[in-house]
This record gives C-alpha cells, sequence and structure tokens, in this order.
C-alpha cells in the first residue's frame, strides 16, 4: 500500500518539474493558443507554387521607352470596335441601380 | 495566360502570405484560455474582418500546367490527367484533347525519381 501523498504535495511536485524541465505550468490544462504562434508560417512557401509565367502586358508596361506593342490585346480591342460598328456590342456598364433595372426590363 | 480560377488562387496565396503574422496574432488572443472572456471576443471579431482571400483553406492546390482543380498528384503539382489547352490554341479547329500531363512528364524523363512500372 502507498502512502497517502496530499494533493497540494502533489502540485508542487509538478510545478518543481515544471520548472526544471523549462515547460509551462498549466494544471487545468487550459489552451494557450501557443500552437498558433509555434507554427511554422505557411504563406512564403504558398506564393512559390506556380511557376513564373511569361506576361507581355506586364513587361511593356515595365519599359513603357520601348513602345512595344501587344498584338492579341490589339486584335482583341479591333475585335470589340469592329463588334460594336455592326450593332452586336456589349451594352455600355449600368451607372446606377435605375439603369440596370431598365436594362433587365427590356430583355 | 493561366485561367481565372488560377488567377484567384495566385491572388488567394498572395493574400494569405501578407496577412499571415497578424492572423497569427489574432489567432492567439481568440483561442488563448487564459485571458479574458472580452479580449478573446474582440480578436474574434478582429479575425473576421479579414477577406476572404487572406484564409490559408481558400488557397488550392491547381494543376501547374493546365490549372485543373482535380486529381493532382501533391509531389508534382500535375493533373493525372487534364487537357493540353496551349495546344489547341495552335489549332482553333480542333478542342482540347485530354492530355496526360503526368503521364507525357514521367516519359520524356521530366520528372526525376519516376519511372514506369512493368511486372
Amino acid at each position: 500500500m502507498a502512502a497517502f501523498v496530499p494533493p497540494s504535495r502533489l502540485r508542487a511536485l509538478t510545478q518543481l518539474r515544471c520548472s526544471i524541465f523549462q515547460t509551462s505550468y498549466n494544471p487545468e490544462s487550459l489552451r494557450t493558443g501557443a500552437k498558433y504562434l509555434r507554427a511554422r508560417l505557411r504563406g512564403p512557401s504558398m506564393v512559390g507554387y506556380y511557376p513564373a509565367t511569361f506576361n507581355i502586358p506586364e513587361i511593356i508596361r515595365k519599359y513603357p521607352e520601348l513602345e512595344m506593342v501587344d498584338d492579341e490585346e490589339q486584335e482583341r480591342l479591333q475585335d470589340v470596335i469592329d463588334r460594336r460598328r455592326r450593332g452586336k456590342g456589349a451594352p455600355k456598364k449600368a451607372k446606377s441601380k435605375a439603369d440596370s433595372r431598365r436594362l433587365q426590363k427590356r430583355r | 495566360m493561366p485561367s481565372a480560377r488560377v488567377i484567384r488562387d495566385i491572388k488567394a496565396r498572395h493574400g494569405v502570405n501578407a496577412n499571415e503574422i497578424a492572423r497569427r496574432a489574432y489567432l492567439f488572443i481568440a483561442r488563448n484560455e487564459t485571458l479574458s472572456p472580452q479580449v478573446r471576443h474582440h480578436a474574434q471579431l478582429q479575425l473576421n474582418t479579414f477577406g476572404r482571400y487572406t484564409r490559408p483553406t481558400t488557397v488550392k492546390n491547381r494543376c501547374i500546367e493546365s490549372g485543373k482543380g482535380r486529381g493532382i498528384i501533391s509531389e508534382f503539382g500535375l493533373s493525372r490527367v487534364s487537357l493540353d489547352i496551349t495546344s489547341s490554341w495552335a489549332r482553333l479547329d480542333t478542342l482540347p484533347q485530354p492530355k496526360f500531363q503526368f503521364r507525357l512528364k514521367a516519359l520524356k524523363g521530366e520528372l526525376p525519381g519516376v519511372q514506369k512500372a512493368s511486372w
């Protein structure tokens, strides 16, 4: 039979053990949120997931003095102009709520 | 040109990276049971003010070749089967054909350590 050890003495033992092994004394097992601070940051590795792509518009914007032209974009803009000329263009963006309601009614 | 979904995913990735430290700090306060409930509640309210694309759960690993969202072999970031969009742009008369990105790359020897199984 083991001798009776009062709880206060056991608590003192745990406290001492914590101070020796440099762990935090948390007798009620409360959540301290430490895991959110301890976890590694995931952002830096997330950013580099996709390989860098060759972005033509960005390069043109970066060096305006070279006066480069994005042929695909020019073609698209020309298409938009042509479609509008034939009356097949996209409607103008509604400026207010009343405008968008009117456009819906017409349909 | 990456698809809209890939662009959205890139946006989410940059958002997560930019706000990660602040979010972690608020998470620490909100989940810390040793602090007062009022403080924790305020921290939780602050967490709710962060935008949609600052949460790590909005980030999805998509195929780095085709942008497909399903059937990704995570070691390589490639889709098991995906549409080869670039070749269909070259020939507009055909629809995009399924291409086995992972398989083709492995057979070409572009994936180190991947061998064709045979038994």
